[in-house]
């Protein structure tokens, strides 16, 4: 019977997330009925990043993005740096609805791939994100116009059928979706543009989560809980570029010694 | 060291408003015209040219900041226009001896001509404030 429990941490993690996704969804209906003229598009950092390019070469911003993304972009970076990709599991909506479809799957007993996706071939798959990010920017840039929105899970799921969001974009997002429900965190991990660019700097991370080997008792509850799969029971510091600090690997073990998050110099327990 | 772990939320939080809140620190526009008219009708050359502020309903990216420039190519006196999309502002600068903001409101408003169906659209753009006043509902203008 796995343990239950609800830390406070926990509890205020999912409050982050699904307050994030109910503050899109409101955002994006109200800015369908006419209600508002802020867009969904207006607190997405990947717009940040699309439009540096212009911002720097023609002093102007491209398409739709403005002044929130940039700053929300800069804002994430210095996140990203000192703690990881914490965007991604405290914040980001469709990280969010990838963690839904997991727990739903283990809750269910339902279709619960029963491969992971781990080692070399994993490894490989994760450098899929930035040729698509290199094409993004490179066609954002060379257009002025955000030409990738209509693929966008994020702004399909949360403009409210919004500009550019065609027949087919349901299409790309029920793919997408089927994805993360064969590949546990499937776009996330393999396809996200922007975990992809956040991906070097969250490697360079200040803190990380830190296993004492000499109370470890290698039971590997660790390992299955870590959304991304990541190997926790096998590194001393988990610097991961893909490490979330979703905490859920803390939560998960047994021992309250064992795991902890750390700064580089680290504890000794 | 050890971190407590509820310094995760707290950057988050930290993040998240310094993000929405540091966009004050950024301006740059959309999308910036300079209009050959404004030579062409030098005005009256005995004011300084003035900029009014518009919320513009349909000012949404830079295309159709493009667009909406446009409909102030044949207006007398106008100088310059600055669109802000992500904000659907745009700052125009006129000459107010040749203009005044009501000429131009109902400019923004005017039918674009769309070359691929060869018809006049109408209501595109809706001014909605003007130099902070709501003009929503032609309370003003």
């Amino acid at each position: 019977m796995p343990r239950v429990s609800r830390s406070p941490v926990k509890f205020v993690r999912a409050a982050l997330q699904w307050g994030t996704v109910g503050a899109c969804l409101v955002v994006g209906i109200r800015y369908a009925r006419g209600a508002s003229l802020t867009s969904v598009e207006r607190y997405c950092p990947f717009g940040g990043l699309e439009t540096l390019g212009a911002l720097i070469t023609k002093r102007s911003f491209s398409c739709a993005t403005g002044e929130t993304n940039l700053a929300l972009f800069l804002a994430l970076v210095a996140l990203t740096v000192v703690s990881r990709k914490a965007f991604c599991g405290w914040v980001c909506p469709v990280g969010t609805l990838s963690e839904a479809i997991r727990a739903i799957q283990n809750r269910l007993q339902w279709f619960r791939p029963p491969w992971t996706m781990s080692g070399p071939a994993d490894q490989a798959l994760r450098w899929v994100r930035l040729p698509i990010l290199a094409i993004i920017l490179y066609f954002t840039y060379k257009t002025g116009e955000l030409v990738f929105r209509g693929y966008d899970p994020y702004y399909i799921l949360f403009s409210a059928h919004g500009h550019d969001v065609k027949a087919w974009s349901y299409g790309i997002l029920a793919g997408i979706l089927i994805l993360t429900a064969v590949v546990p965190m499937g776009w996330c991990r393999y396809l996200c543009p922007l975990g992809g660019a956040l991906w070097p700097l969250s490697r360079a991370g200040i803190l990380r989560i830190r296993r004492d080997g000499a109370t470890c008792t290698d039971c590997g509850r660790c390992d299955r809980s870590c959304p991304q799969s990541i190997p926790v029971s096998r590194e001393r510091d988990v610097v991961s570029g893909e490490c979330t600090l979703c905490l859920e690997c803390i939560e998960a073990c047994p021992s309250k010694s064992v795991l902890a998050l750390s700064t580089p110099g680290g504890f000794r327990a | 060291m050890r971190v407590t772990p509820w310094f995760v939320p707290l950057a988050v939080v930290v993040a998240a408003a310094a993000g929405v809140g540091g966009a004050r620190l950024f301006t740059a526009p959309s999308y910036v015209r300079a209009y050959a008219a404004a030579a062409a009708h030098p005005g009256t050359g005995t004011r300084d040219p003035v900029t009014s502020h518009f919320v513009v309903a349909g000012l949404r990216c830079v295309d159709t900041a493009r667009t909406m420039a446009g409909l102030l190519d044949e207006v007398p006196g106008v100088i310059r226009c600055e669109c802000f999309a992500s904000r659907n502002e745009a700052r125009v600068t006129f000459d107010p001896g040749v203009t005044t903001p009501a000429t131009l409101k109902e400019a923004i408003e005017g039918p674009v001509y769309d070359s691929t169906s060869f018809r006049f659209e109408y209501g595109l753009y809706r001014v909605l404030r003007m130099d902070g006043r709501d003009v929503a509902n032609g309370a003003e203008g």
